[in-house]
């Protein structure tokens, strides 16, 4: 059976640099998913934009790169607009910058069509009409007459996956395209591609940083690092026994819904005999947080307020982790924020080491005086250093403020913090941009503790870096909050990143409170539709699926 | 280990660009900056360096060709040319650098208020300002020259004001962007004051951008002057002034002698060309500090 | 399964998605728009009748500068100015006789102002009209063909250009187009604005390219930057990967998309010629409003610099509102309520 997209030992070099991809060799057959699984780096987004012949400007190619009897390394533009346009069709990864922000959403369905396929402009609208409800957007005349800022994230990605459809390719190239969604649009995300992909009989190749988003979907999967393949076979196979070390490393990395946790130290010392009950059993000494029917409204001129928490209440106790699982909307950035002081609630109670926050804007004595107890590590690893100071100094700058000490004995104590989180003292003169993603989280790390707080608020601190960083930053993170006693509130979207260090856990949605308690009790039986519908749209195995 | 990859793979994560950092100016912005340093330099020790008095006029000695007594020649009234251009230069570059300076500093701590502030101070800002850039610089100095007479100070002056509000725009957006960064977000939860975050840290991280645009406006302020010297509304004959000089040697072009017109003409070009060379460059250098 | 996927697509609608509100909106911004243009012309007239104010001394002595102050002409020119008249009147008959294009009496002419300014309107338009379109014109294609060609021999040939067009102040230029064109070559005249029609025209063509060839650097530098800008984008390559032929991606996507940075800069520069024009006119002896500016300050007439002051104020002000209220065509982001200035 021909393959309908036949890589052979295709090399690219950028001059100047390292070989970006080397010896990658692999097929894609009809009604076939493969998955391109990688970290950064490791070349995905590459491979796949080879098969339309999408190569960056100054690139030297080696090898072929067969798809509809076409080679793209050697084609011209006239064979690569066939391709194009009859063979193969992508979804990106954004669909807010993929799809042109100043035309109509009609204008991006139906331009092809009326392009080079010659139809009539209304013939054209009447065809992304159908598609669209195939994708899940009935009766979307309206639609047609929209701007994409009109639209949600979620709607955007069908109408990018219907453009895409309307070719009617004979292979799907998907780079990412859940990534920026909410786990629950993911879902269905996912199940559109799979039920398109098979009804059309279209073979697929889908890149992912996820493991097992790849193993809900593809047959294959091709594991790629710093440009070359590492491992190949089927899904199956490579997860439940991994050839390489690499992929050992990456499956372990992956996380994982942890319905068994281990108790921290703390944890253990106090509730000896109360293993069964939950833990927001009242405390007798103040908890860590005490949050009393928070509410917080924004104005927005011209519109309706938007409420972004309602009446959220619960209880912290010293030393606890709490977990806080949402999707877009949920308001658990705000409430992070409200924590440590960036926002005030509109009404409610909030108490921080049984201090009461106050509800207007912070002096700055205030502020000083609540970074002894709450701080945060941001989710932008890029943005949450200031790009001209030195990371050492800007620790110093941290101990200097809350300690009175002189300059030498501040840098003292940076760089021991620094070698606390795995920072050598080598780069302590270092700016932040020769710093790697994961190295600049151990920065701001060390930047939060500095200040001496009781509680670490860690507002999707990982979410920003790949699978293997962000297992070992989380496990930093474990290290610390044993060793300096510390309460941890970790905001996330990820429920399985969540489990990984969090005793506790409180579910959120459009502003409130859905389910709040010990972490195993909500994974292994949730009690809220909501908290079963967001453990329900983790990817599961094909196989599994299937038993 | 660093991410040295050209495109993106995750959503949020910028990629890092490794920028070529052996030489922070390219060959043609060196040569802008050994220009610019030599025409400084000479200008600002004309009285030595000149070797004639500008207004010494040898009658004897009119529209002369380049010769070795006088390197560019003599304009119609018989003064050396390039002692005209070297004193010329004097009231040409002070008056804008008069300006930037001015009009940048008070507009770098305006658009750093009204954005660090927010609230009222914004909007009575924002409107003054919205209200300034009805009048383009050079009418305001022309008006200027209407109410208080001719000369520099009054256009100067002018000038200044109209370029504040163009600052602190640029100020003020920059600022606005910063604020919404995290790391600005970092100082404030760790307790430092508010004027320290604003003076200290985001202000010079501001200020690479805003000095590039200034070194942009140096050559549109030097062209505005210059023009009204031009036009006789500035620097009065027979004092030397490079837009003056090319007013009064217009009538020696009839006869064919272009010189007097267009050395001090290719000097303005050659002035203006490498400051806005500097300024480019610097702006592109300084682009994404955050990769 | 797809029941699911329509619920959760219904499940968040977008606010401001109802067409008769988003007209509404658009009105909004028109009249917001409308009325900030005239508050502005208001505060600015304020302004330049005010102005003189500014300089110590009486108003009279200040009008008749370099006449000769008798007691006489003190008198006449006090009943004609309404010098007595407390300022707040002073100003309200001032603008109200502005409003209905009459701006009083001229101290170096025997007509009125308004009498003036008219008959020399007609060749500053043309000048800024000629400039304008010759600006626009080569600018924008400079700028697009460089950013086609990016990163070979024409794109760098463009920038040099640019660079050097760019640094050259309008009456530098014109000297050296009268130093070419007009003495060595004699293709042109140096002087004077010629009789209406070709005549003009002809008249017309170098002071045209001293204003124009400044202002074609800049816009083909901001074309130039604004296209290479949107070729990074991502929509470019979306557009790339269905197989559109690469005139069709770079006319409806990136040049398309490019246009509203370009209007922007294009629209302040050209609403900058108004002003300019004065040192363009002034050079080439031709009779508009700007040699009238310039006239009017070395004779100290200060009624006509007050109203031409007051004319080109207009001028620009209008202009760039009307370069704002085209920017939410281009760009349909701005008109959803982001006011990205």
């Amino acid at each position: 059976m021909t393959a309908l997209l036949k890589i052979e030992n295709l090399e690219l070099r950028v001059p100047g640099r390292d070989p970006l991809l080397r010896g990658i060799s692999f097929e894609v057959q009809k009604g076939e998913a493969v998955a391109l699984v990688g970290e950064s780096g490791s070349g995905k987004s590459l491979t796949t934009r080879a098969a339309l012949g999408l190569y960056p400007d100054t690139a030297e190619l080696r090898g072929a790169v067969r798809i509809g009897g076409i080679d793209t390394v050697s084609a011209d533009k006239a064979q690569l607009r066939t391709i194009r346009r009859v063979q193969a069709s992508m979804i990106f990864q954004d669909p807010r910058s993929g799809i042109n922000p100043v035309r109509k959403i009609g204008d991006f369905l139906t331009e092809t069509l009326v392009r080079w396929r010659g139809y009539s402009p209304a013939d054209a609208a009447q065809l992304a009409l159908t598609q669209l409800e195939q994708v899940g957007l009935p009766r979307a005349e309206s639609l047609l007459g929209q701007y994409p800022h009109q639209l949600s994230g979620g709607m955007l990605q069908r109408v990018m996956i219907a453009g895409a459809l309307l070719d009617e390719p004979e292979i799907m190239l998907c780079d990412e395209p859940t990534t920026a969604l909410d786990v629950t649009t993911q879902a269905s995300i996912i199940e559109l591609l799979r039920v398109q992909q098979q009804a059309r009989g279209m073979g697929m190749l889908f890149i992912t940083h996820d493991l097992s988003l790849a193993a809900s979907l593809c047959d294959r999967v091709i594991v790629l690092r710093q440009g070359q393949i590492v491992e190949t076979g089927r899904t199956q196979e490579v997860f439940q026994n991994p050839r390489e070390q690499y992929t050992r490393e990456l499956l372990a990395a992956t996380p994982k819904l942890e319905v068994s946790l281990q108790a921290s130290p703390l944890e253990n010392a106090s509730q000896a005999a109360s293993v069964s009950e939950s833990v927001v059993k009242p405390d007798t000494e103040s908890p860590a947080v005490r949050a009393v029917e928070i509410s917080k409204q924004y104005e927005v001129r011209g519109r309706d307020d938007v409420h972004a928490l309602a009446n959220v209440s619960f209880s912290l106790k010293r030393g606890g982790s709490l977990g806080i699982v949402g999707e877009s909307g949920s308001g658990k950035s705000t409430f992070a924020r409200i924590l440590v002081g960036l926002e005030q609630p509109t009404s409610g109670d909030l108490y921080i080491d049984g201090i009461l926050r106050p509800k207007r804007s912070l002096r700055a004595s205030e502020r000083r005086e609540f970074a002894a107890h709450t701080q945060m590590v941001f989710q932008d690893p890029y943005l949450s250093l200031d790009p001209r100071i030195p990371v050492g100094k800007a620790v110093a700058d941290v101990v200097k403020l809350h300690r009175q000490v002189s300059n030498a004995e501040a840098l003292a104590a940076a760089t021991e913090l620094f070698d606390r989180v795995g920072i050598t003292a080598q780069q302590l003169a270092a700016k932040p941009r020769a710093l790697s993603g994961g190295q600049r989280q151990r920065v701001a790390l060390a930047k939060a503790l500095a200040a001496q707080p009781t509680m670490l608020v860690l507002d999707e601190a990982t979410s920003a870096l790949d699978v293997s960083v962000q297992a070992r930053v989380l496990e930093l993170v474990e290290e610390i909050r044993d060793e300096f006693k510390l309460t941890i509130v970790f905001v996330s979207h990820d429920l399985a990143v969540v489990s990984r260090i969090c005793d506790e856990t409180l579910v959120m949605q459009n502003g409130q409170v859905v389910e709040h308690g010990e972490t195993k009790q909500i994974l292994g039986n949730p009690r809220a539709p909501y908290t079963r519908k967001l453990i329900d749209s983790r990817p599961v195995p094909l196989w599994a699926a299937a038993s | 280990m660093t991410d040295t990859q050209p495109a993106t793979t995750r959503a949020l994560s910028q990629p890092v660009r490794f920028k070529r950092r052996n030489r922070f100016f390219s060959r043609v912005g060196s040569a802008a900056i050994v220009f610019i340093t030599l025409v400084v330099l000479t200008v600002i020790f004309a009285p030595v360096v000149a070797p004639y008095n500008p207004d010494h006029a040898d009658l004897m000695n009119v529209l002369a060709g380049p010769s070795p007594a006088h390197w560019l020649g003599t304009d119609s009234l018989g003064r050396d040319l390039l002692s005209r251009i070297l004193y010329g230069g004097r009231t040409a570059l002070v008056g804008p650098l008069l300006v930037v300076v001015i009009s940048t500093t008070i507009g770098l701590i305006l658009g750093l208020i009204a954005a660090w502030r927010g609230g009222w101070i914004d909007a009575l800002l924002s409107r003054i300002f919205d209200f300034l850039f009805a009048f383009p610089a050079l009418l305001l100095a022309i008006l200027a020259i209407a109410l208080f007479g001719k000369g520099l100070t009054g256009p100067v002056i002018a000038m200044t004001i109209a370029y504040i509000p163009f600052i602190a725009r640029l100020a003020r957006g920059l600022v606005v962007s910063e604020m919404s960064r995290p790391y600005v977000q970092a100082y404030s939860v760790l307790g430092f004051r508010s004027t320290w975050i604003a003076v200290r840290r985001v202000l010079p991280n501001i200020f690479p951008v805003v000095g590039a645009q200034a070194t942009l406006y140096f050559g549109y302020v030097l062209a505005d002057l210059a023009s009204l010297s031009f036009i006789g509304l500035g620097v009065q004959a027979p004092q030397a002034d490079w837009g003056g000089m090319i007013n009064e040697s217009r009538g020696s072009l009839q006869s064919g002698d272009f010189l007097p017109t267009l050395a001090p003409a290719l000097v303005v070009i050659l002035v203006v060309v490498a400051i806005n060379i500097i300024g480019e460059e610097l702006s592109e250098r300084i682009g994404g500090d955050f990769s | 399964m797809a029941d699911t996927a329509t619920r959760v697509v219904q499940l968040r609608k977008q606010p401001g998605g109802r067409g008769s509100r988003r007209g509404l909106q658009a009105l909004q911004f028109v009249i917001k728009r409308l009325f900030s243009l005239l508050a502005t012309l208001f505060v600015a007239s304020l302004f330049v009748f005010f102005s003189r104010f500014l300089v110590p001394g009486d108003p009279a002595r200040f009008l008749l500068r370099g006449r000769s102050p008798s007691p006489e002409s003190i008198a006449a020119v006090t009943a004609e100015y309404g010098l007595d008249l407390p300022p707040w009147q002073q100003y309200l008959n001032w603008i109200s006789g502005a409003v209905q294009g009459d701006f009083g009496k001229s101290l170096q002419y025997s007509q009125g102002v308004s009498e003036v300014l008219l008959a020399r309107l007609p060749v500053t338009l043309e000048l800024v009209a000629m400039a304008g379109l010759f600006t626009i014109i080569l600018g924008v294609g400079a700028g697009a063909i460089a950013s086609l060609k990016r990163g070979r021999f024409t794109d760098r040939a463009i920038l040099m250009a640019a660079t050097a067009f760019g640094a050259t102040p309008a009456f530098v230029l014109a000297i050296i187009l009268i130093a070419i064109f007009a003495v060595s070559l004699g293709w042109f005249p140096s002087f004077g604005s010629g009789e209406p029609g070709i005549d003009r025209l002809v008249h017309l063509v170098l002071p045209a390219l001293s204003l124009g060839l400044a202002l074609v650097a800049l816009v083909a530098r901001v074309t130039r930057s604004s296209m290479n800008e949107q070729m990074k984008r991502e929509h470019v390559e979306v557009a790339v990967s269905r197989g559109l032929t690469t005139r069709t991606v770079v006319w409806r996507h990136v040049f398309r998309n490019a246009l509203s940075p370009i209007l922007l800069v294009t629209g302040v520069l050209i609403a900058g010629l108004i002003v300019t024009s004065s040192i363009v006119e002034q050079a080439f002896g031709l009779a508009g409003i700007g040699s009238l500016l310039v006239q009017s300050v070395e004779r100290l007439d200060f009624g006509i610099v007050q109203a031409i002051v007051l004319l080109v104020v207009a001028a620009f002000v209008t202009v760039n509102t009307i370069v704002d209220l085209v920017q939410p065509l281009l760009d349909p982001r701005i008109a959803a309520g982001s006011e990205t200035r």
